[in-house]
């Protein structure tokens, strides 16, 4: 078991195949932390903004940690980095980079915008899934995330 | 003796001046006496009508005499000592003392020869000149070391007068350069505060006409003490040997001309002194002396400011040979620039005008525009565009060099006349005929261009009895006549310096062609390289894409009765998967492809295109229940069939595609407005778009929805459409609300 139950999670993962490869090792890894998942990047501020089809609050929590792919339909994972970051609300809720790109392009920008973790998804799923394992120990278990739900 | 014909006095206006024959006035000025004498026996031939106020003698009773009648006999072995000299004015003057009664007269004699006469003038002096040398010597010393250490010709003129000014004690001391064409200036000036300022005054050449200046050439010196005199006739007035009027080309005394005596008292000059300034065997100046009252000057001090005339015209000229010389390095300093300047940039152009020093610069002109297939880059003042294309034409049609100039235009290209103020000089190079590529350099009216030092706008009093009557100011006002229309001349230098800047550029032109060719090679390269990465995604990316499909296909065919439902599920997403993967890479290669397909432009019936794209589309049209309304015909236009059928099937199937309304419609149209391209429209009621994705959705492979809505999609479709759009000229663009229906806009060229 691992993680909190009053820390909630944010997947941003327009990958069906992907997010499902995600959704497994964290199964088999039992993390208590509930589990959001947002398609695109539009979809994923009106899930923070709580707009749109989130617009009922007590449903649609403020998430603890953002786990974001760059490339997403729509408004992409740059542009979603951009806005949390001006925000001053959502600006200290951590944000790790999960993604395809190993462009040095998108690594400095994510930096730039103070990302927590940029993290390149391995094509080969044993080291995917040891990828995910660490990951997960380090940012559910060890690190000390902000109080989300009290905000 | 035959006198009358030659003694005629000639009528003398300004019409005819140039044609006064000055050289010959029979007669003198009053303050002294002259003799022309037969060599060597020294009989007196002619002698002037004064003698008797000198001597208490007629001339009657000279002529014909020896000239012991009047000289003691040791001084005239004395004067033919002197007349055994090979170069005769160098012993001027000689000494003479002349008893009269019971008194001693001293005379400075000074000779010459002219018409094989030998021309005796005496002059009265002071008798003490003893230390006169001496005083002279070092004024005229330290005069040369002044003038010396002048910088420049200005500064060197300022200094002359100066000195002259002091030595002589003339009213006003001038300098007075020429201009090539023989008009004047006066460059420098030295007077009292009370006297009206002549400096930068323009006078014309007919001022001082060619007889008066080839005097001037001859003798570099010219005294009139009293322009009020009453000349004194020569007797006889004829040579006695020849039966010609004598000579005086270069006798002191000579008579002076009528029409310059008026001159003179027009100014309000009594006396007048000119120092003649030479360049090169050529008249360069004068140093001009004015005196209000009757003034003379001994013969001395004459000498003295003869001697600085005539260093000072080698220090002028040297003067002049530098700056000449300075200018030209300073050329070459600009030319160097302009080379870097348009060697730095990308459009040589913009490194002939836009930096300092420019253009303007290497020609001193203060207009300049570059002619550059048929656009033009102006830098100073220059005529109108239309003026300049009007000027270009003519210059194409009727020059044939490589340059051409003038300082006056309107002479040749009448239609110059209007634009006088910033182009009366032309410089036309020409870079390349064929296109019309030329610079042209131009330079405004000259009456524009001068320093009006001075006040010109004070004339000075001029008293009227009619007639033409002449003053500085006159004098100017003749000069801006004979110089309407015309500019500055341009010189040698300045015309080599232009003609040196065309194989500059031509050099750069060429250059930057040979960039764009290197340019355009790689650029080949790189696109073949593009060429064969596509073939390669296409074919060996495919390979194993195919590998996988196929083997995901077998599982499900050999062992589906094994699998259960989770696991058939996990096939069937691999298998659409590798699906997606190949029309990823088909559009990858499609597009790459796009470009570089000519294109076959013909008239093209659009309503044939849009029904086939429907014929296509019709199973999904269908399946959806879209309804397609195409309000009016689509008219024929000029295109190519296949590519723009892409575009109508792109923009369709995405709005089939991205519609979630119970009752889905696509409307098919084209506006008239905004003429006068037509502008055709895909217009749906589907899910619209955010505006700020308005762009971002022509970017490859941009999509604004996950892989499972909508059907899915590559996301090249539009970035293709554009493509097309643009190839044909046009442009695409979409208006939309979101949530209400998107209308997509293409116009074609």
């Amino acid at each position: 078991m691992i993680g909190n139950i009053a820390q909630p999670l944010l997947i941003i993962e327009d990958s069906d195949e992907d997010y499902e490869a995600l959704r497994r090792i964290m199964h088999k890894e039992v993390v208590l932390n509930p589990i959001f998942r947002c398609h695109d990047g539009d979809d994923a501020l009106d899930f923070l903004y709580h707009k749109g089809i989130y617009n009922n609050n007590q449903a649609v929590p403020r998430p603890a940690i953002i786990l974001l792919d760059l490339n997403l339909p729509g408004t992409d994972g740059r542009e979603i980095l951009a806005q949390l970051k001006q925000d001053k609300d959502l600006k200290y809720i951590p944000v790790i980079v999960l993604t395809t790109s190993c462009n040095p392009k998108d690594i400095e920008i994510c930096y730039r915008y103070c990302v927590a973790s940029y993290i390149v998804k391995p094509i080969d799923i044993n080291r995917l899934v040891k990828t995910i394992h660490s990951f997960l120990t380090y940012w559910l278990d060890i690190v000390i995330l902000p109080d989300a739900v009290s905000k | 003796m035959n006198t009358n014909d030659t003694t005629i006095p000639f009528q003398v206006d300004l019409s005819n001046c140039n044609k006064e024959p000055i050289h010959i006035p029979g007669s003198i000025q009053p303050h002294g006496v002259l003799l022309a004498l037969q060599e060597v026996e020294l009989t007196i031939l002619q002698v002037s009508n004064n003698t008797f106020d000198f001597f208490g003698i007629y001339p009657e009773q000279l002529l014909d005499q020896h000239l012991s009648c009047l000289l003691e006999i040791e001084q005239i072995n004395l004067l033919q000592d002197c007349l055994a000299h090979e170069d005769l004015p160098v012993i001027n003057p000689i000494e003479f003392c002349i008893k009269i009664a019971d008194n001693t007269l001293y005379f400075d004699g000074i000779v010459h020869r002219s018409d094989g006469c030998l021309i005796l003038e005496l002059e009265p002096s002071s008798s003490e000149k003893n230390n006169t040398f001496f005083r002279f010597y070092h004024q005229v010393k330290l005069a040369m070391s002044k003038i010396q250490g002048a910088a420049n010709v200005i500064g060197l003129s300022q200094t002359l007068a100066q000195e002259v000014r002091k030595i002589t004690g003339f009213d006003r001391v001038m300098i007075y350069r020429f201009d090539e064409n023989w008009h004047g200036q006066v460059i420098a000036e030295e007077k009292p505060e009370y006297l009206t300022s002549y400096l930068g005054l323009h006078y014309p050449a007919s001022d001082i006409p060619q007889q008066a200046r080839q005097l001037y050439s001859q003798n570099w010196l010219r005294l009139i003490p009293n322009a009020h005199y009453q000349p004194v006739a020569m007797i006889p007035l004829c040579n006695p040997l020849n039966n010609q009027p004598l000579d005086l080309s270069r006798a002191v005394l000579r008579s002076v001309s009528p029409l310059h005596i008026e001159y003179m008292q027009n100014m309000g000059v009594t006396a007048s002194m000119s120092i003649s300034i030479m360049k090169n065997q050529k008249l360069w100046g004068l140093i001009a002396c004015h005196h209000q009252v009757p003034k003379y000057i001994p013969y001395e001090i004459r000498t003295a400011c003869e001697f600085l005339g005539q260093m000072t015209s080698v220090e002028m000229s040297n003067k002049e040979d530098s700056e000449y010389t300075e200018s030209k390095i300073h050329l070459k300093s600009v030319q160097s620039k302009l080379i870097e300047y348009m060697s730095g940039e990308t459009n040589f152009i913009d490194g002939l005008i836009n930096y300092e020093p420019n253009l303007l610069n290497l020609v001193n002109a203060q207009g300049a525009v570059v002619c550059f297939n048929s656009n033009y880059y102006p830098v100073g003042q220059t005529p109108t565009t239309a003026d300049i294309q009007n000027l270009v034409e003519w210059i194409s049609q009727n020059l044939q060099d490589e340059i051409f100039y003038t300082e006056s235009l309107a002479q040749v290209y009448p239609a110059a006349e209007k634009m006088r103020d910033v182009a009366s000089g032309l410089i036309a190079l020409s870079i390349s005929k064929s296109q019309k590529n030329y610079v042209l350099w131009f330079r405004p009216e000259v009456v524009r261009t001068v320093d009006w030092g001075g006040n010109p706008n004070k004339p000075v009093e001029v008293t009227a009895n009619g007639g033409v009557r002449l003053s500085p100011r006159k004098s100017f006002e003749l000069w801006k006549e004979t110089v309407l229309l015309k500019s500055l001349p341009w010189k040698s230098f300045e015309v080599n310096a232009a003609l040196e800047l065309r194989n500059a550029i031509i050099g750069v032109v060429l250059r930057k062609a040979d960039e764009l060719a290197q340019l355009n090679i790689e650029l080949e390269r790189s696109n073949q390289e593009l060429d064969a990465f596509a073939y390669i995604a296409s074919h060996d990316l495919k390979e194993p894409l195919r590998g996988i499909h196929n083997y995901s296909n077998f599982l499900i065919e050999d062992y589906g009765t094994i699998i259960d439902e989770p696991g058939k599920e996990k096939l069937v997403t691999l298998i659409r998967l590798t699906q997606r993967m190949e029309d990823l890479i088909d559009s990858l290669l499609h597009f790459s492809r796009l470009g570089r397909v000519d294109l076959f432009m013909q008239q093209t019936d659009l309503n044939e295109i849009v029904h086939r794209i429907l014929d296509m589309l019709s199973g999904r049209i269908e399946e959806t229940g879209v309804e397609i309304r195409i309000p009016r015909p689509l008219p024929t236009v000029y295109c190519d069939r296949i590519q723009i059928g892409e575009v109508f099937s792109n923009l369709i199937a995405n709005a089939i595609k991205y519609n979630d309304k119970p009752q889905k419609w696509i409307e098919i149209g084209y506006l008239e407005h905004p003429s006068p391209t037509t502008t055709f429209y895909v217009r749906d009621n589907g899910i619209g778009i955010r505006e700020k994705h308005f762009e971002a959705i022509f970017r490859i492979f941009k999509r604004l929805h996950g892989p499972s809505k909508y059907g899915g999609g590559t996301g090249a479709g539009l970035t293709i459409a554009k493509k097309i759009v643009e190839r044909h000229g046009g442009k695409i663009w979409l208006e939309s609300i979101y949530g209400e229906g998107s209308t997509f806009y293409f116009t074609l060229e």
